[in-house]
């Protein structure tokens, strides 16, 4: 891909409310658009990579779904917040990535970073398996991915918004469509077959 | 805590790992600037799919089709329905009679119902008075109008020799020939 241009004349809208940027981008403020780009964007190529597991397609993803935002920013009636739309664009566009992908699959991880080796809970989850903290780590990485790749596309969002992102069920609903009690009862079979998936390393004995 | 929820505590803990999996140094400093370049160099506006285009302007409709993705069994219960709809639809146009007659006129009184068929045959004595007038008009300017109708049953010669029984042409001969 070209390696964009830097912008010009680019004034930061900092302490500017996400309506009003929202307001600006619609009247064509690319300016005000580049603000709410970085203010979501850590959030939407790491909700694509996740339900993806390759970070060259989450990120052509991610930029795909910031500009179809910007181009259907009109049609944005406000109903529900610019984030969450936002994520729901992001959502259906990997959903049907995947479903045009279908079952071939190809990891292509980021790399963890420093605080991973440090984490009390992982550590605690690897400790006992290995001496070699760093390989063992990459090792659960590896197969916890694997493991979410297993999981059909509407259980593996539903996990990776709630469990991975930390997004309320509520807003969950709201993105993917349904109501709160689906994605509730996705969320449960979901973590039981991961269980089913990982058991090996849940129960180290 | 929800029972449920705890049982998936050591999970949990584990699906923290993903939270540390981060792309490249220096991968967000760039990605909106390259999200504007593609945006600068047309591709917003670009031509959108007919599922692209749903997805933001009409995403109920997206959604029947993935419950009809996945459940197939009320696409059969659709289309036959539709086939339902469409086979009620003929029969209905088979028999207009039986359906105004019966069909709408059956729950109204005997009084109404003789009223209503009066207003119905309205129209047919308006066209008579009209063909009449005609008629006269015709006689005095010396044309012959015949308002019987166009098709008739007596049987009239066809291309390939063949008497047709049931057409014949009309006839606007001048009169006193």
């Amino acid at each position: 891909m070209t390696e964009p241009a830097t912008i010009p004349d680019a004034t930061p809208p900092a302490g500017l409310l996400e309506g009003d940027l929202v307001r600006r981008a619609r009247h064509g403020d690319l300016t005000a658009y580049d603000a709410l780009v970085q203010r979501y964007q850590e959030r939407i190529y790491a909700t694509i990579y996740h339900m993806t597991a390759n970070h060259e397609d989450a990120s052509d993803l991610a930029q795909e779904s910031f500009i179809k935002a910007f181009s259907a920013l009109k049609s944005f009636k406000g109903g529900s917040s610019f984030y969450t739309w936002l994520y729901r664009i992001a959502v259906n566009k990997t959903l049907n990535f995947l479903k045009q992908r279908k079952n071939k699959y190809h990891l292509s991880l980021d790399d963890l970073d420093a605080n991973a080796e440090h984490d009390p809970d992982l550590v605690a989850l690897i400790s006992d398996k290995t001496p070699q903290r760093a390989a063992s780590l990459s090792e659960l990485q590896n197969k916890l991915n694997e493991a979410l790749l297993k999981l059909s596309e509407t259980h593996r969002t539903v996990v990776v918004l709630h469990d991975v992102q930390g997004v309320s069920h509520e807003e969950i609903a709201e993105i993917v469509g349904c109501n709160v009690g689906t994605v509730r009862s996705r969320l449960f079979y979901a973590r039981q077959q991961l269980q089913g998936y990982l058991a090996e390393y849940l129960n180290p004995t | 805590m929800n029972p449920s929820e705890s049982n998936f505590d050591e999970l949990k803990r584990l699906l923290k790992l993903k939270r540390h999996e981060v792309p490249p140094p220096g991968y967000f400093e760039q990605f909106s600037a390259k999200v504007l370049f593609r945006i600068r160099t047309g591709e917003a506006g670009g031509s959108h799919t007919l599922a692209e285009k749903l997805e933001v302007e009409a995403p109920w409709l997206l959604r029947v089709l993935q419950i009809f993705e996945t459940k197939p069994g009320l696409v059969g219960a659709f289309a036959t329905s539709l086939c339902l709809l469409l086979m009620l639809g003929v029969l209905a146009s088979d028999h207009p009679d039986s359906i105004s007659k019966d069909g709408i006129l059956a729950g109204l009184p005997a009084e109404s119902q003789e009223t209503d068929v009066t207003s119905l045959s309205a129209p047919t004595t308006a066209a008579a008075t009209t063909l009449a007038i005609a008629d006269a008009a015709a006689s005095e300017s010396g044309i012959a109008v015949s308002t019987n109708l166009v098709t008739s049953l007596q049987p009239t010669a066809t291309l390939f020799g063949q008497q047709n029984p049931l057409f014949q042409p009309a006839s606007f001969a001048p009169a006193g020939q």
